[in-house]
């Protein structure tokens, strides 16, 4: 055996793909020309795998139907937020010019900052044909966490945040931080918050309500702020974590670990994004069919997700393809059944061909989960990116390691 | 002289194979140490402006890297320790027993559960809403899941030792009967019993310390690798400590750029833990001999 | 008194055995369980449709077996080859020792550390998130642990063998075809299922260099862990201990390694 022809073989096989001659810019071309360019590609998509509706909604509906519309190959990998942001990174660093993956599911702090390090490519959105259906003067569309979105990332779904609860076993759920005290000491343990985007999510109500008003956090970041409503909030949480969950000692690291903890009665509130997410817990039998959704009174966050294009992308004209065809009147459609994903479509009804309009008005509603007109009244807006960033870190600091 | 042409062609040989062990034995194992070591100080990442010891002195002050290293050594030590007294009883106890062909392959068989299946498994089993718990449900000692103890993700890290047990015992306790039965160490305790010890001076004595020192290398191999075990407690530990490895990947990986560095200094300090624990292991007499 | 003593023994080594069954035994029920809700002690539906599902749909559990199978057989024959080859070289040499402990070293760091701090390098040779970058990067494992296996075949014995070959007339690649490989032909099928397994168990080195674009079945397993998806995970369990098992049904030695 030669080990020199191993090495060098080695050598030609890592190299050989970075002699790749990057393409030209698809955003100078007509879309025919995107849609010809894009043919018999393949797209690498990094997004969160957490919830098994989303990852049935992908694999079994937008994979293959990209395949036979568009005879483009969809290739999931696992990663979010951070991950997005150091994979990003770390291909900056390394000088990569066709990065791993081409588009990223993303909100507002991972936007930030692939910002900062300039990680976007755009912008693209006004380009994708199906754009026209989005109403952009929507300011929970067009701003992501207080920042405009600059057509740099692309809407795919739109959200509340809302606390699920039993109502047979919790006949009065906690709205305020006040009444949330006084139910975990009646029933200590059945209460946590996990380590994770949607934990996070919750103390951005929790800190709004501690500011004042539903608007308290709005416009930029400010320090001063933080310090003052942080330090009450972390306050409240250490006075009480003893009637959390495991006393408070260790939090869950997964949302869906929640998810299943609720399920199985070991906690009797729990929290998500779309709204909670209950209805196809309910539908398989998961959760009991008394299970309902609440918005806190001093309300919770109201956001969108969008999709965006890395600056290294190998194949943007893919990637064009592939967000164009996820904001499509017919993956939106798909998206917002009850019994699958139930995910909030982000086009406008109103600019949508009457056909459509009227498949959207024929959805079947809702049977457990609440609206998301209903539960709006109670909706604050996301705030400063930065708040996220810093929660993450002080949790740990000031409740996790204390 | 026609030895010297085949010499020549055994030292090229010899060679190239040197130069591909250098690439790959070594070189990435100095690689990823300098990389570490210049992030730690600053020296390399986006993020990161310059050399500083900001870094190094901020992973000394917050006091989670000690608190890491403790928990990871009394992890690793504990299950460690549990594992080779139950490995050597049954050696002890039941060696003979254990030639019979089932159970000979009823040893084997744990070996072929990775750490990531075993700590699923024993999530599956222990969790509040586990079979364990479903069990206990069943007689009726528990009426909901929420009163069934704390086993996984506890601050005992009664699962993580659980699944590391489960994982080292059979190796070890394999690997003893092997001693036991190349060492000839029914002999030697028959002899020191003719000499007139009893069972119990024998086994103290003679048994044990033959097979523990054939296998202290491998054991002491056992608790550098369970001190950097990562799936494990990533499944099965609290948020807080957390062991080494997973201190290490989830600082590397969080939300805050500007502090990845603390990752490396700790990926640091625990590469200079581990490389020295190993240089003291196999500089020491015996390398590890081994009968295939 | 004696017999009773039996008896113990006896019932003792029954669940001993009962406990080793049991994890393959849950698995392979969990696995074939759906809406099993606490506190049932019977899943409610029980029957092959998660595995049906496993073939139809898009879960890509058979694509990564196929993958897990593809870097396993690669790492398992290179490391087992090449370090058969080296080995010899180092075995041969005068600073062995010095040698020896240095392949230790990366096999005794954490594979996931290792690989967090090598991934710049990876990204920069463009072997990130590819099934090559993941070869090579568990090579980096299993070839030490190939050399430290065969360093104890080496020795007196081979060096008079390879004398004895010279001085018949024959040259190098004659004893390493005729003499050498066919002693060492045990060994080197050992090694070869003890690489495989290193390699298909795999999961630090694997999840980082691979960043979740080359989908083992170990990073399904942890997906499915990740999403609460039990079932889905007992299956992709069921799968990563299948071939081990076969392999100890073959030959109980294939498996088992006193080195590590």
């Amino acid at each position: 055996m030669d080990f020199k022809l191993i090495i060098l073989c080695l050598l030609f096989w890592s190299c050989g793909d970075q002699n790749k001659t990057v393409e030209k810019d698809p955003l100078l071309d007509s879309w025919e020309e995107v849609t010809k360019a894009s043919e018999g590609t393949t797209v690498h998509f990094m997004m969160w795998q957490g919830s098994p509706v989303v990852n049935e909604y992908i694999n079994n509906y937008v994979i293959p139907t990209l395949k036979k519309e568009h005879n483009i190959d969809l290739q999931i990998v696992s990663g979010q937020g951070p991950e997005i942001v150091q994979m990003v990174m770390g291909e900056k660093e390394a000088g990569v010019k066709n990065s791993q993956i081409d588009i990223v599911w993303i909100n507002g702090e991972t936007f930030f900052q692939l910002k900062k390090i300039e990680g976007l490519w755009g912008p693209f959105v006004q380009k994708l044909p199906n754009a026209t259906y989005i109403n952009f003067d929507d300011p929970h569309i067009s701003i992501d966490f207080q920042q405009s979105i600059e057509g740099m990332e692309s809407p795919w779904g739109m959200s509340q945040f809302a606390l699920i609860y039993d109502s047979l076993e919790v006949p009065n759920p906690p709205r305020n931080l006040e009444a949330l005290e006084q139910y975990i000491k009646a029933k200590p343990g059945t209460f946590t918050i996990s380590n994770d985007f949607s934990g996070m999510s919750l103390l951005k109500s929790f800190l709004a309500e501690l500011s004042g008003s539903p608007n308290g956090l709005d416009g930029p970041f400010d320090a001063e702020k933080y310090e003052v409503l942080s330090k009450k909030l972390w306050e409240y949480i250490n006075r009480n974590k003893k009637y959390f969950w495991k006393e408070g000692v260790t939090f869950p690291k997964e949302h869906s670990k929640m998810d299943q903890m609720f399920a199985s009665g070991e906690l009797s509130i729990s929290f998500g994004f779309s709204e909670g997410a209950i209805e196809e817990k309910v539908n398989r039998g998961l959760y009991p069919k008394s299970t309902r959704a609440y918005a806190w009174e001093n309300g919770t966050v109201l956001n969108s997700n969008y999709i965006g294009i890395v600056h290294n992308a190998p194949n943007k004209a893919g990637a064009l393809q592939v967000i164009n065809f996820l904001i499509s009147p017919e993956a939106q459609l798909t998206k917002a059944d009850p019994n699958g994903m139930d995910a909030n479509p982000v086009l406008d009804l109103q600019k949508l061909p009457e056909a459509w309009r009227k498949k959207f008005e024929e959805l079947p509603k809702r049977k457990y989960g609440a609206e998301l007109s209903e539960l709006s009244k109670n909706a604050i807006q996301e705030p400063a990116p930065e708040y996220m960033i810093k929660l993450y870190d002080d949790f740990r600091t000031f409740v996790i390691e204390k | 002289m026609t030895i010297s042409e085949p010499l020549s062609l055994k030292n090229k040989a010899s060679n190239i194979g040197f130069i591909f062990f250098g690439l790959i034995g070594i070189l990435p194992f100095v690689a990823a140490f300098v990389y570490a070591l210049l992030y730690s100080f600053g020296l390399v990442g986006a993020a990161n402006s310059g050399f500083t010891t900001e870094f190094w002195i901020s992973t000394w002050q917050s006091g989670a890297f000690i608190k890491s290293l403790v928990y990871s050594t009394v992890v690793a030590g504990t299950s460690i320790f549990i594992s080779v007294s139950i490995a050597l009883w049954l050696t002890l106890k039941f060696r003979k027993e254990l030639e019979h062909p089932i159970l000979a392959f009823a040893m084997y068989l744990p070996l072929a559960i990775p750490g990531i299946v075993a700590a699923f498994f024993t999530f599956q089993l222990l969790a509040k809403a586990g079979f364990f718990s479903r069990i206990a449900y069943a007689f009726g000692w528990i009426t909901e899941a929420r009163q069934f103890p704390d086993l996984v993700n506890d601050p005992y890290a009664i699962g993580i030792i659980a699944t590391f047990i489960s994982i080292v015992t059979p190796f070890l306790l394999l690997l003893f009967l092997n001693v036991y039965k190349n060492e000839r160490v029914d002999e030697l305790a028959q002899l020191s019993q003719s000499l007139g010890a009893n069972k119990q001076q024998t086994v103290w004595r003679v048994s044990l310390p033959v097979v523990l020192n054939k296998t202290w290398t491998l054991i002491g191999l056992y608790f550098i690798f369970l001190l950097g075990a990562y799936e494990v407690p990533l499944i099965l530990g609290q948020e807080s400590p957390q062991m080494l490895s997973v201190l290490i990947i989830r600082e590397i990986k969080q939300y805050d750029l500007s502090r990845l560095s603390e990752g490396y200094v700790v990926a640091v300090i625990y590469t200079v833990i581990v490389t020295t624990a190993a240089v003291l292991l196999f500089s020491r007499k015996n390398d590890v001999k081994h009968e295939g | 008194m004696s017999s009773m003593k039996a008896n113990w023994k006896f019932f003792f080594l029954a669940a001993l055995v009962i406990l080793v069954v049991f994890p393959f035994a849950y698995l392979l029920l969990l696995s074939m369980a759906s809406e099993w809700r606490f506190p049932e002690l019977w899943p409610a539906y029980f029957g092959m449709r998660n595995w049906e599902q496993v073939v139809s749909s898009e879960t890509g559990l058979i694509s990564s077996f196929l993958v897990s199978t593809g870097i396993s057989f690669s790492v398992a024959t290179m490391s087992t080859f090449i370090g058969f080859f080296i080995s010899r070289g180092i075995a041969y040499h005068p600073y062995k020792r010095t040698i020896t402990l240095l392949t230790y070293f990366p096999y005794i760091l954490a594979p996931v550390v290792f690989a967090a701090c090598l991934s710049y390098f990876f990204l920069k040779l463009g072997l990130f998130g590819k099934p090559v970058g993941v070869f090579v990067a568990q090579f980096m494992v299993a070839f030490p642990y190939a050399l430290i296996f065969f360093s104890s075949f080496w020795g007196e014995k081979t060096k008079s063998y390879e004398e004895l070959v010279a001085t018949l007339g024959g040259n190098q690649l004659q004893a390493f075809r005729k003499v050498l490989l066919p002693i060492a032909k045990n060994m080197l099928i050992i090694c070869f299922f003890q690489t495989f397994l290193i390699s298909w168990f795999e999961y630090g080195l694997t999840s980082i260099i691979g960043v979740g674009k080359v989908q083992t079945l170990t990073i399904k397993v942890f997906l499915f862990i990740k999403e609460s998806n039990f079932y889905y995970g007992a299956l992709s369990c069921c799968l990563l201990i299948l071939p081990p098992v076969l392999l100890l049904y073959i030959n109980k030695r294939y498996v088992f390694n006193k080195l590590i």
